[in-house]
């Protein structure tokens, strides 16, 4: 017995918009796979680097240990390896484009075979590079990176024996390379950071503007309700996936407001056929009854007329129940204070409450005020007070309590009588489900339902634990 | 007073053309909208019952029509439909009255008679003092008597008894009451009115003298002006 009320869409903070989760993903997702990206880049960029330098110092050593093993043993033999080795270290691999400080970068040492120092061409002293080469077990002809202790980036360096036992190594600085790399990254960082930030305000900014038509929609479909049949939710000329949606919305549309005035054609033709001859029969009964008004004749005649008016009366309700069980009950809503509505029908059935001893008490406690049919409302209470002065035994007391609750008004009706019957209990709301002593048509909560539903609100029927009936009528209050 | 009715179903006519008549009303019946505008043209109506479901046009549609063309006649209107138009209720304000079937006669009576007043308002609206035989109710003080006694009186109580003083020697139903002394539309399921009425008798009555206020079963009350 609880039916949604439907919420018009508020403001939703930034951080909770669908906009701003989807470019949340989207820029994680990008950034996860351009950071792989580059994992792999530098990975083979470094290697290819280290492919040249070693290729290099390859090329260079067996030119030197050529030499080396070519110039004779002697004072000579200093100097021109000396030379060549001079000569080697200015052809540095650097990169282009750049001044290279080739200084350190480059160095070049002999040794016999026990390891003693024949010749050292670089700059500084030779101790820590030589020592660095003693601590380090390098095969000849096979590059790898050695440590010297003053310098923070590792020597690639390059061994070679020749065939008189001694050692030729020739070391290079990777500081170039590394300073390659580190501006690649250093790139890398930036394009990235920038194409990060404009990819994520990209992403917000185009699904903002998707879904605020999304939104657009749901503001339009919250408004639309049954005396609002009309409006149609806006649609674009692109033809996209969200134009689709607003399509297929205002196609239900149409469908549910051809439905709606098709039954209200026939209620009001079925209305119509039936009201016509009862109006003509309660016309020719109020001639009879004038006509002989003095005489003892008349009482048939007013019980007719009476009999007629419940008729017509019954007539009414029930196209107005099931009217509004579609959904489809007219309405001329204003702006209405329920607890002034409930006063005026309080003062209305005083009387006829005070003849059945019952007592009705009304607390208001705050002002509710609500969009709403007076008509049906007005019709709605009447239909609670006959309700109450048809079943509560005499002496019972009915309070009613109004309450604002949030966005709600709440009106709670709870006496202290015998309380809904079991037999009634599971279908209190259903047309003509009645009580077995009950005397009325079985359609006064039906009809209160219907009301409730057609604004909006919900209601809830339950036995106090004292044993008396409740009703809880919740009605959504004015904007 | 000539009234037009125009009204489709046969039964009904005969009935509104009956009780006109008998009321005093120089009645005439059109059963079609072109008949009716062909009526209205010929000759001058001070008051148009119209019933709203004509065979051959819309009867609010009618009515635009022959106002815009200058007919000034007030209309009271007849509607099958349960719940009354928005255009209904426009009418009403501009001067205009309805009535969902079916209704009462004394009901149609009423209407169509303050419909006939409020066209050329005459000097009892603006009386301040209303007498009935010996009752006198005073508007300005809300004060009301009985000879030289003052019936003490719930507010709403004294519109009750004024309405019935403006409407004295004429019969209201339980619906007008509802409508114009509470301001609501609704047909209750218990006897409310009785109830105000039994309470306002109580009050107004004296024990000797006729009474004053009669019910009509089936129909209401009437406050006798003789």
């Amino acid at each position: 017995m609880s039916s949604a009320i439907n919420n018009p869409p508020g403001s939703v903070r930034t951080v909770f918009t669908a906009a701003w989760r989807i470019s949340i993903w989207s820029t994680l997702v990008f950034a996860l796979g351009a950071t792989v990206a580059f994992v792999f880049l530098h990975h083979y960029v470094a290697g290819v680097i280290e492919q040249r330098s070693d290729a290099w110092l390859l090329g260079e050593v067996s030119v030197l240990s050529d030499v080396a093993e070519r110039t004779p043993r002697g004072a000579l033999y200093d100097r021109i390896v000396d030379e060549i080795a001079e000569l080697a270290t200015k052809e540095v691999p650097a990169d282009p484009g750049r001044k290279t400080d080739t200084t350190n970068s480059v160095f070049f040492i002999e040794t016999d075979a026990s390891h003693a120092l024949k010749l050292w061409v670089g700059s500084g002293n030779s101790a820590p590079y030589l020592d660095a080469i003693g601590r380090s077990s390098i095969t000849p002809g096979q590059p790898e990176d050695v440590d010297i202790r003053g310098f923070s980036t590792p020597y690639r360096v390059v061994q070679y024996q020749t065939e008189d036992g001694n050692r030729i190594y020739l070391g290079m600085s990777e500081r170039n390379d590394r300073r390659v790399l580190g501006r690649m990254r250093a790139y890398f960082l930036a394009i990235f950071l920038g194409i990060v930030l404009l990819g994520f305000a990209l992403a917000f900014f185009t699904s903002k503007r998707l879904l605020r038509r999304v939104r657009r929609i749901t503001e339009t479909a919250a408004r639309i309700n049954q005396d609002n049949l009309q409006s149609r939710v806006p649609t674009t000329r692109v033809n996209d996936e969200v134009a689709q949606l607003a399509g297929t919305l205002n196609h239900m549309l149409d469908r549910i407001a051809r439905a709606v005035h098709q039954l209200h054609t026939i209620t009001d033709s079925l209305a119509h056929d039936l009201r016509s001859p009862i109006t003509a029969i309660r016309g020719k009964l109020e001639l009879a009854l004038m006509a002989n008004q003095q005489e003892n004749a008349s009482e048939p005649i007013v019980s007719a007329l009476e009999e007629l008016d419940r008729l017509a009366d019954l007539l009414t309700r029930s196209l107005d129940v099931a009217e509004a069980e579609a959904g489809a009950l007219r309405m001329h809503p204003t702006n209405l204070d329920v607890g002034e509505l409930i006063q005026t029908m309080i003062e209305l059935y005083e009387p006829s409450l005070a003849e059945r001893d019952l007592q009705v008490a009304l607390y208001r406690l705050n002002a509710v005020s609500i969009q709403a049919d007076p008509g049906l409302l007005h019709r709605m209470v009447a239909n609670l007070f006959d309700n109450a002065i048809r079943h509560l035994p005499r002496g019972s007391s009915v309070s009613i309590t109004l309450e604002s609750r949030g966005a709600t008004g709440r009106l709670t009706i709870e006496d202290d009588g015998p309380g809904f019957p079991t037999e009634v209990r599971d279908h209190l709301f259903d047309k003509y489900a009645k009580g077995p002593q009950s005397t009325g048509n079985g359609l006064g909560l039906a009809f209160v339902e219907a009301v409730v539903t057609a604004h909006g609100g919900t209601i809830l029927a339950t036995n106090t634990p004292q044993g008396g009936a409740r009703l809880v009528i919740d009605l959504p209050l004015a904007g | 007073m000539r009234v037009l009715i125009i009204e489709d179903d046969p039964a009904n006519q005969k009935f509104l053309l009956h009780s006109l008549e008998q009321n005093g009303y120089d009645a005439v019946v059109a059963a079609t909208a072109s008949k009716a505008e062909e009526l209205i043209s010929a000759q001058t109506f001070d008051g148009i019952i119209l019933d709203l479901g004509l065979p051959d046009e819309d009867g609010l549609t009618l009515i635009t029509r022959l106002k815009s063309a200058g007919m000034t006649a007030p209309v009271l209107i007849l509607s099958a439909r349960r719940s009354v138009d928005e255009r209904v209720r426009g009418l009403e304000t501009g001067g205009d009255d309805y009535l969902t079937k079916p209704y009462a006669l004394p009901e149609l009576l009423a209407r169509l008679r303050n419909l006939l007043r409020r066209k050329d308002l005459s000097a009892t609206e603006d009386n301040t003092v209303l007498r009935v035989q010996d009752l006198k109710l005073d508007l300005l003080r809300r004060e009301a008597m009985r000879g030289e006694e003052v019936i003490e009186l719930t507010t709403r109580e004294f519109s009750l008894l004024e309405y019935l003083c403006r409407n004295a020697g004429k019969m209201v139903s339980r619906s007008m009451i509802l409508d114009q002394v509470w301001g609501m539309r609704i047909e209750p399921e218990t006897n409310v009115v009785d109830v105000h009425i039994y309470r306002l008798r109580n009050k107004i009555e004296r024990r000797g003298a006729a009474p004053l206020l009669r019910t009509l079963r089936g129909m209401g009350y009437v406050l006798r002006d003789k």
